[in-house]
């Protein structure tokens, strides 16, 4: 599995007090929902306030456990200028437990595959809970522009991402009728 | 002479007559007839009545009485037309245009009175004189009657017949000849004899004044009491000439009336008097009532009625009722209903139905007349309400009376919209006289059905103005209405409304306490009244309606939250402002306000009263630490020692964000501070003092050359002028430098010293750059000088903007931006949304502080906001990211 470099940046930042501190006494199994609640609305709160340009999340219509993504490719990569958006669901015992992160619109990427599932470690058994929604979301913008191509979901896509020309121009084709 | 045959019966005796009979019969009634004519020509007199009478008999013998009299009656007939009637009229020919001869003043009136007097007489007279021939004829056939065996005759009764049958003539040929103008010239007539009256009765009670104070008693009692005066002493005989006059006026109107109803024109002559009391009386009214609201109008306005129009209506009554029996019902008629109150008021006993009726058809039309006065001005009288109350007392009688309750609401209601509710006025004054119409109203109508009609387009106003809230707070917190230039109505705030209530109902208060012990509702249960018959039956019962000022004025805003939280605000302000620990008034304010609002409500503003009371604890703490260290060596800047530093330790949790501006305290200062800190830090371990070092008071005192002055101003000020002390120039950047704020700021704040001609300013070297110069003396100073030599002002937070607390829209827009970032994600990821489920989902996941608490219609402007600054769109009702 890939180590994402963007990831390294963020641990400071992402620390968000309590809980990380909690789970390293005693990760208890049974979260009342209570907890949950008011863990993601505190996510909520502190991502709306970040003001990071590139990644958004925002939980649906009445249900806080079910939240859509939004990211936008960074800079001077490929992936520059497009939007994907994402689903996430968070389990009942968030965030002990890794929400499930897919892509809702079709992402050509070496570790995405074709139904949106990602590959990516800190979703699977590098999770933390000190990870939280904005962590996720930078964690997946930054993969965007460096895949680990040695395990690749979508191999055609490892292929081409030697000719970064040609996947460009791959990205944008894919890309145009989602955003138009 | 061939006769016409009147009847059937007749002309079957014709049948069996006589050639004889019929030559005396024809030689009788030629005869007659020619005495007849003659008689009414007024050739002869009534020495032919002895002719008459046989002429009479004979025609009866034959049967002809019927015959005679028709004869008779046609001859009046035409004799009446002709010298009664027409001539009568001829008397008013000059006066066929009334409305111009009244113009011309007393003389056409004077002139216009001796026409009627003689006219009525003259007609008079040919109506008695026809009358006699009339009962000369009674007389004759009377006679003839009497010589008959069986003739049981009633005289009395055919003389009635005739006469009323001659009554009904007369009438109706004046009827049928009256010139259009004739009502107006009576109406005209009484009017002029009215208002002579009235004046001849002015003078009366004016004579009374001189010697009695001019108290306020009631004017019933005073024309009361002015009457027994007028039996008992004071000048008697010119009084008694005053009332023969008033008799012989009164008479010589009952005369005219008289003779009028004699002539059959009762009803309108009855009318011509009644329009002409009325119009008096309005005028009356009007006059009296005026633009002055100081007084009650009511009393003197019955004082008047009593005076005039019913000393008049009852001396003509009495005239005509002594005289005549056939109009009035007779003065021995006494209603039950009329005795008690009349004979009571006008000394006199003769009292009449019609009396009665007459006062209390006067006292309803003045009643109305003053209402609709009152109400067309009702506007202006609650303005300078609490002077007014004399005049809302009248109102509230006069409505009383009339009822016409809706008449009033529905007049007020467009005075306000067109004077109150308008941009040009400031919410201070609408608040104003929101309150004085409540306080008016309540008098009025104290169940406050109308006061909630007349209320609700004010309310529905303010709730569009922007400082409504804050002029509110400033009202329940000071007297002035928050008015600094001092032009409101000073004591009419609504803190004393905060006592009364105190001392009053506390169970009314606020909507949470709703216990009533059984006494109590024992109480309201008897003292039950029916709702008055406007009342909204949606509105909700009588007690829930129950006019409670502060309970009216919260209702405009909405909520108490808002109001306590702007109230925390200007607390928070006036007590940063203060340079003692003085806070009696504030505490005071806050438990009236805890009692309205409730206890849970007002706990921060109490912990900010609080802050204060320890603050002043610590301080003198403080203080006396300084005293236990103060050992000797060192008393060499004596100017600056810890004494002249009061702090105010705020718990900032609870007290309204601050503008947070930095500001370089000139070093000696910053010294003391941080020296105060450490001190309080050793007695508070471990809280350590933080100082917010732009909030606060400064008290100064520069010394120049030839002056000194003496200024309380804000930390900023006082750092700025600081700065002058070792260098008398500054240039605006390096002056911002210094002091630590930025040049716009520093620029605006100067103009605090430049108008006390403190500095002066010129235009530096490069654009933009000012120049500010001490100036050390008033003469050397071009600006104006002796502004303020040894005064203090006290010139605090007064400018615009300089408040050191964060204003509740300042809050608002704050929250609104953490809400902008909300909307902002949630459409990022959904793309649109329209307006009530953007408005449901940050209700729903805003929920961390602040929480989402806005309305609909709060959010749809600040969207709107959004969108005027292209950040978003809205498409079809659903908004959306502008990209």
């Amino acid at each position: 599995m890939a180590t994402v470099n963007g990831y390294q940046a963020n641990t400071g930042m992402s620390a968000t007090g309590g809980p990380s501190s909690k789970q390293s006494v005693a990760p208890p199994k049974t979260v009342d929902s209570q907890s949950v609640l008011k863990r993601l609305q505190s996510e909520l709160m502190a991502l709306m306030m970040s003001g990071e340009s590139g990644i958004s999340a925002f939980p649906e219509e009445d249900n806080i456990f079910c939240w859509k993504g939004t990211i936008v490719g960074s800079k001077e990569t490929v992936f520059e200028g497009t939007e994907y958006k994402l689903s996430l669901s968070f389990p009942n015992d968030y965030p002990f437990k890794a929400p499930k992160v897919k892509f809702e619109t079709s992402c050509f990427h070496p570790n995405v595959d074709v139904y949106g599932n990602i590959c990516l470690d800190i979703l699977q058994d590098k999770w933390s809970s000190a990870y939280d929604v904005r962590t996720i979301l930078l964690s997946i913008q930054s993969l965007l522009g460096e895949p680990n191509i040695s395990s690749p979901l979508n191999t055609q896509a490892a292929q081409l991402w030697g000719n970064q020309e040609e996947y460009r121009k791959m990205v944008l084709k894919l890309c145009k009728p989602s955003s138009a | 002479m061939e006769e016409p045959s009147p009847s059937v019966c007749n002309l079957r005796i014709l049948d069996s007559l006589s050639h004889d009979s019929v030559l005396a019969i024809v030689q009788s009634y030629n005869a007659f007839c020619s005495i007849v004519d003659s008689l009414l020509s007024g050739t002869e007199d009534h020495s032919v009545a002895a002719e008459f009478v046989p002429h009479v008999h004979v025609l009866c013998e034959h049967g002809l009485d019927s015959f005679v009299c028709e004869r008779l009656f046609k001859s009046l007939e035409e004799a009446f037309e002709k010298n009664g009637a027409l001539r009568f009229w001829r008397h008013f020919d000059a006066y066929s245009n009334v409305a111009v001869l009244q113009k011309s003043g007393t003389h056409a009136d004077d002139e216009l009175q001796q026409v009627l007097c003689a006219a009525l007489d003259e007609i008079s007279l040919v109506k008695n004189y026809h009358e006699n021939c009339l009962s000369m004829l009674v007389d004759a056939l009377h006679s003839y009657k009497e010589d008959l065996p069986e003739g049981r005759y009633n005289l009395d009764a055919e003389r009635k017949r005739l006469l009323s049958r001659y009554q009904l003539m007369v009438s109706s040929t004046l009827m049928a000849t009256l010139p259009r103008q004739f009502p107006e010239i009576l109406h005209w007539y009484f009017k002029g004899r009215l208002e002579e009256l009235s004046t001849l009765m002015e003078g009366e009670p004016n004579v009374e004044d001189g010697s009695q104070d001019k108290d306020d008693m009631d004017v019933d009692e005073k024309a009361k009491l002015a009457y027994k005066n007028s039996e008992m002493h004071v000048d008697e005989s010119y009084l008694q000439g005053k009332l023969t006059q008033n008799n012989e006026l009164v008479k010589n109107i009952g005369k005219v009336v008289r003779s009028l109803g004699s002539l059959g024109l009762t009803s309108m002559a009855e009318d011509a008097y009644a329009s002409a009391i009325f119009l008096l009386l309005k005028d009356k009214v009007h006059d009296l009532a005026g633009d002055d609201y100081r007084a009650s109008v009511l009393g003197s306005v019955k004082g008047w009625i009593q005076a005039v129009p019913l000393q008049f209506l009852h001396a003509l009554l009495a005239y005509l009722g002594d005289n005549t029996s056939y109009d009035y019902p007779s003065p021995g008629l006494k209603s039950p209903l009329a005795y008690h109150p009349l004979s009571r008021c006008d000394g006199t006993n003769i009292s009449s139905e019609g009396l009665v009726r007459w006062k209390l058809r006067l006292e309803y039309f003045a009643y109305e007349t003053l209402q609709d006065l009152r109400i067309a001005k009702l506007f202006e009288i609650i303005v300078d309400y609490p002077d007014s109350s004399p005049a809302i007392e009248d109102l509230k009688q006069c409505l009383e009376y009339t009822g016409q309750h809706s008449k009033l609401v529905d007049s007020f209601i467009s005075a306000l919209r067109y004077r109150l509710l308008t941009a040009g006025a400031s919410t201070n004054d609408i608040l104003h006289q929101y309150v004085s119409t409540i306080k008016a109203l309540r008098t009025i109508d104290p169940a406050g059905v109308f006061l909630e009609a007349v209320g609700e387009p004010i309310r529905e106003y303010l709730r569009g103005r922007k400082d409504t809230i804050k002029c509110i707070v400033t009202m329940l917190t000071d007297g002035t209405g928050g008015n600094p230039n001092g032009s409101g109505i000073a004591g009419d705030s609504l803190l004393e409304e905060l006592n009364r209530d105190e001392e009053g109902q506390e169970n009314t208060g606020a909507d949470d306490d709703f216990h009533t012990d059984e006494r109590q509702a024992w109480i309201n249960a008897a003292c039950w009244e029916p709702d008055p018959v406007e009342a909204d039956p949606l509105k909700g019962s009588r007690n829930q309606r129950k006019v409670d000022i502060l309970g009216m004025i919260v209702g405009i805003i909405g909520s108490k939250d808002q109001l306590v939280n702007e109230y925390r605000v200007m607390l928070a302000e006036k007590l940063l402002n203060k340079t003692d620990y003085d806070i009696d008034s504030e505490i005071r304010t806050l438990e009236l306000l805890k009692i309205h609002f409730g206890e849970s409500s007002m706990q921060r503003c109490e912990i900010m009263l609080n802050d204060l009371i320890d603050s002043k604890r610590t301080n003198q703490n403080i203080k006396a630490t300084i005293q236990q260290s103060r050992t000797g060596p060192e008393p060499q800047d004596s100017e600056l020692s810890l004494d002249m530093l009061n702090a105010t330790i705020i718990s900032s949790n609870f007290w309204p964000q601050f503008q947070d501006e930095t500001l370089n305290v000139p070093e000696p200062i910053d010294q003391l501070l941080s020296d105060y800190a450490k001190r309080f830090h050793e007695i508070k371990t471990p809280r350590k003092l933080l100082w917010k070092k732009n909030l606060g008071a400064v008290k100064l005192e520069l010394q120049f050359e030839d002056r000194a002055m003496q200024l309380t101003v804000t930390p900023l000020h006082a750092a700025i002028i600081m700065q002058f002390q070792d260098q008398t120039s500054w240039t605006s950047k390096k002056l911002a430098a210094a002091v630590g704020i930025p040049v716009d700021v520093l620029n605006r704040r100067m103009n605090f010293w430049t108008s006390k001609g403190v500095l002066s300013e010129t235009l530096g070297t490069n654009s933009g750059d000012h120049v500010f110069t001490l100036v050390e003396s008033v003469i050397e100073g071009s600006r104006n000088g002796g502004n303020g030599r040894g005064r203090e002002d006290l010139l605090i937070g007064d400018e615009e903007g300089e408040h050191s607390v964060a204003s509740v829209e300042d809050q608002i827009r704050k929250e609104m931006t953490i809400y902008e970032k909300f909307i902002m994600g949630m459409l990022t990821n959904f793309s649109s949304m329209p307006l009530d489920r953007i408005h449901n989902t940050l209700k729903m996941f805003c929920v961390a502080d602040p929480t989402y608490d806005k309305s609909l219609q709060q959010l749809q402007s600040f969207l709107s906001g959004l969108v005027s600054e292209e950040k978003l769109e809205m498409r079809d009702g659903m908004y959306a990211l502008k990209k």
